[in-house]
């Protein structure tokens, strides 16, 4: 037994979906695109039944690949042997709209429930529907008011179900109507619309009965979330909060994440024998399980914020009002909330691309987005700034370092655009599409669509994106702890000999032993390797190992550096600041000078340097394809870049 | 006249749509020739418009707009 979900876009299909399952609910895609796909439990009579929820459409005959969904679904009901039950949502303020659809899917002869979905909504409009007219002239059909936002009306709703159940199990399995699903010329499309459309009109005027005409008082306030000045301001404080919060707000989480997880770690190593379980524990599993946990906080607090301002309706004013200014750009209204976010990790600027309707826009929106500065750059770049970059002022008030500072972040935003123009300029549209979309009313936040939102994403990053996280991670500890060891114990012991070793203290010493071990690690050897490959960048194999070891993290890098050069922690970054800088050549030429630390900072600002990204990126395009393709596009874009900056300093 | 030349507030009848896909897609919708809409927001810098139609607006972009040929109704 299957129960199906159909409905138009805003008929409050999810939040009636939510209600029924509860948290009993699977996220995945279905299959051959990135459309969510959501599934879950009902319990009727007693029993059991999958409900399957479907993206919102006009109609079945696809204008976009969500509503191509649908349709492909429809096409394969006729191969299942699973009776099934069609359950169609309306939004009873646009009740015309909504039973267009119904028409559809009821001369497909699926058997249906239909439900009329936020009464309280259409009371306010004055609008009051016949519930009883409305059963007769649908008379195979159950229909039931309901109020999914407060529950209103479940009762009913399983009762119907339950009752068309029944119906179907004594008759013969039905079978699709094949004809209907062929239509494939939009003329015929067009004249099978009208009928519906002119049909699902007379319907309502014999059912619906409007009382007063408020609209125009609720829509006074969209004048002014729209408004060419006041419009931008408010978004932009919107925008302001949004990245704030998913900045600094996530970074307590985050912490405490961080935090528990190395006392978990401290735990195995006081209880483990030492050797290489306890190494594969302690330095590869944790860390890695750590790496994908400490995205959590970013995630769910930018998809509350995704969640409420969807929910509530402000979203679709802001698309409304930002999508002239990215379209140059190949990108959509809908892109921007992903952008700014990305700004903080891409990470979930990534997952939230997939709001975005169109397929094209979609693809430019998650393409450009690691170009986006992200938090986890900020210690490298403000390290290599301390370092390469003079305090001084300029013109009297602004601060030469924070200048650089800002110019790295405005140059990722900058190539950014410049990219996404040329794929708009090469990327095929599949098909045609439309930027169409529907500004609803106002509504209150659903507090349960938020949290089941948010639970959802967490869900999805962890189960589809953690293992390959965690997976790459454990390689990158493995290749900087091992190597091979006959060269390592003569590493170390030509350490033991010399002056520096000897007279160190006891911590001291254990600082120089790791530095020489990760040096003559396979990631060391992998770094000196590239040396003459990245020399004409200005960097050392110091650096080569910093970055290789970075692609765990960004911000790894410091840590890395602190590591080669035998560096305190408890010393602070100052410290590592004065190494960098005294750092020399054999020949005495300075390691970190403004040209090489210019050329290192721009290779942070455009190489994929997270191989996070790369797994959701891969999550989000549904193949390696697209992640290769940045990860090498950006590769290069990053060697080109900093090799000019290097040449030119 | 074109739907994106009509200033807010207008209220218009649709006379034709000429673009076949976006007529398919509105048809879909309800907003056949014929029917009165009203548009009640326009974008700045010629970005999208939006208008309403029964209890709720749709927005299209202002390019799409011109596809829609309307009478002005008397204010």
């Amino acid at each position: 037994m299957n129960l199906l979900l159909f409905g138009n876009p805003n008929c409050g299909k999810s939040t009636l979906f939510n209600l029924l399952t509860g948290m009993r609910q699977k996220v995945g895609n279905f299959p051959g695109v990135t459309v969510d796909k959501k599934t879950g439990l009902v319990a009727v009579g007693g029993q059991s039944i999958s409900l399957t929820d479907y993206p919102g459409t006009y109609s079945i005959y696809p204008k976009s690949s969500e509503e191509k969904v649908v349709f492909d679904a429809l096409n394969e009901l006729n191969q299942q042997q699973q009776p099934t039950v069609g359950l169609v949502v309306v939004d009873a303020s646009n009740l015309d709209r909504g039973l267009f659809l119904f028409s559809q899917l009821a001369d497909l002869k699926i058997p249906l429930v239909l439900i009329v979905n936020m009464i309280d909504l259409s009371d306010r409009n004055g609008i009051t529907i016949d519930h009883q007219s409305l059963s007769k002239e649908l008379s195979c059909t159950p229909v039931v008011f309901m109020n999914a936002r407060v529950g209103l009306g479940k009762n009913r709703l399983l009762q119907a179900i339950e009752e068309q159940i029944k119906n179907q199990s004594a008759e013969n399995h039905f079978s699709v109507n094949e004809h209907i699903l062929a239509i494939e010329d939009l003329t015929q499309q067009e004249n099978d619309a009208l009928l519906r459309s002119a049909k699902a009109k007379e319907l309502c005027k014999k059912v619906v009965t409007k009382k007063n005409e408020t609209t125009q008082s609720k829509r006074r306030i969209d004048q002014w979330l729209t408004h060419p000045v006041l419009g931008y301001v408010i978004f932009s404080l919107v925008l302001i909060i949004i990245f704030q919060a998913v900045f600094t707000l996530s970074a307590i989480p985050m912490d405490y994440i961080e935090q528990g997880l190395q006392w978990v770690s401290q735990q195995i190593a006081q209880s483990l024998p030492e050797g290489a379980v306890q190494d594969l524990l302690c330095g590869g599993i944790i860390p890695g399980i750590t790496g994908v946990l400490v995205f959590i906080p970013q995630i769910a607090l930018l998809f509350f914020f995704i969640a409420l301002l969807e929910d509530s309706g402000y979203l679709s004013r802001a698309v409304f009002l930002m999508d002239r200014l990215v379209r140059p750009f190949g990108m959509n209204g809908r892109s921007v909330v992903p952008l700014l976010s990305s700004m903080a990790c891409a990470i979930p600027g990534i997952m939230a691309t997939r709001g975005i309707p169109n397929s094209k826009e979609r693809l430019i929106t998650l393409f450009v987005a690691p170009l986006m500065s992200c938090s986890a750059r900020i210690p490298v770049y403000t390290l290599l700034i301390s370092v390469v970059i003079p305090e001084k002022q300029i013109a009297g008030i602004m601060q030469l370092q924070g200048l650089v500072l800002f110019a790295l972040y405005a140059l990722g935003i900058i190539v950014a655009l410049m990219i996404a123009w040329l794929l708009k300029q090469f990327l095929k549209q599949e098909g045609q599409s439309i930027y169409l979309m529907e500004i609803p009313d106002f509504k209150p936040p659903h507090w349960r669509n938020i949290f089941t939102t948010i639970f959802d994403k967490i869900k999805v990053f962890v189960l589809e994106a953690g293992g390959i996280i965690l997976a790459l991670s454990i390689v990158i500890w493995a290749l900087s702890n091992y190597g091979p060891s006959q060269e390592r114990e003569n590493a170390l012991q030509q350490l033991k000999s010399e002056k520096q070793y000897r007279i160190a203290t006891e911590e001291d010493r254990q600082l120089l032993e790791s530095a020489v071990l990760l040096e003559h690690s396979y990631l060391g050897k992998f770094g000196k390797t590239l040396e003459p490959a990245i020399a004409p960048l200005g960097y050392d194999w110091k650096i080569g190992i910093a970055i290789g070891s970075s692609f765990l993290a960004r911000e790894v890098f410091v840590g890395t550096l602190s590591t080669l050069y035998a560096h305190h922690e408890e010393a602070g970054e100052f410290s590592l600041r004065e190494k960098l800088k005294n750092e020399t050549y054999p020949d005495g030429r300075k390691k970190f000078t403004l040209a090489s630390g210019i050329s290192l900072m721009v290779f942070y600002v455009f190489a994929l340097q997270c191989l996070s990204t790369l797994a959701v990126s891969r999550r989000e395009t549904g193949s390696w394809r697209i992640p290769l393709l940045q990860l090498s596009l950006y590769g290069v874009l990053a060697y080109g870049m900093s090799l000019l900056c290097y040449q030119l300093f | 006249m074109n739907l994106s030349e009509i200033p807010k507030q207008r209220s218009v009848k649709i006379l034709e749509i000429t673009q076949p896909f976006l007529r398919t897609k509105l048809m879909e919708m309800g907003v056949v020739p014929g029917v009165e809409i009203t548009l009640t927001l326009k974008a700045p810098f010629r970005g999208p418009i939006a208008f309403a139609y029964g209890n709720t607006q749709i927005s299209i972009r202002f390019e799409d707009a011109a596809f829609i040929k309307v009478n002005p109704l008397a204010s």
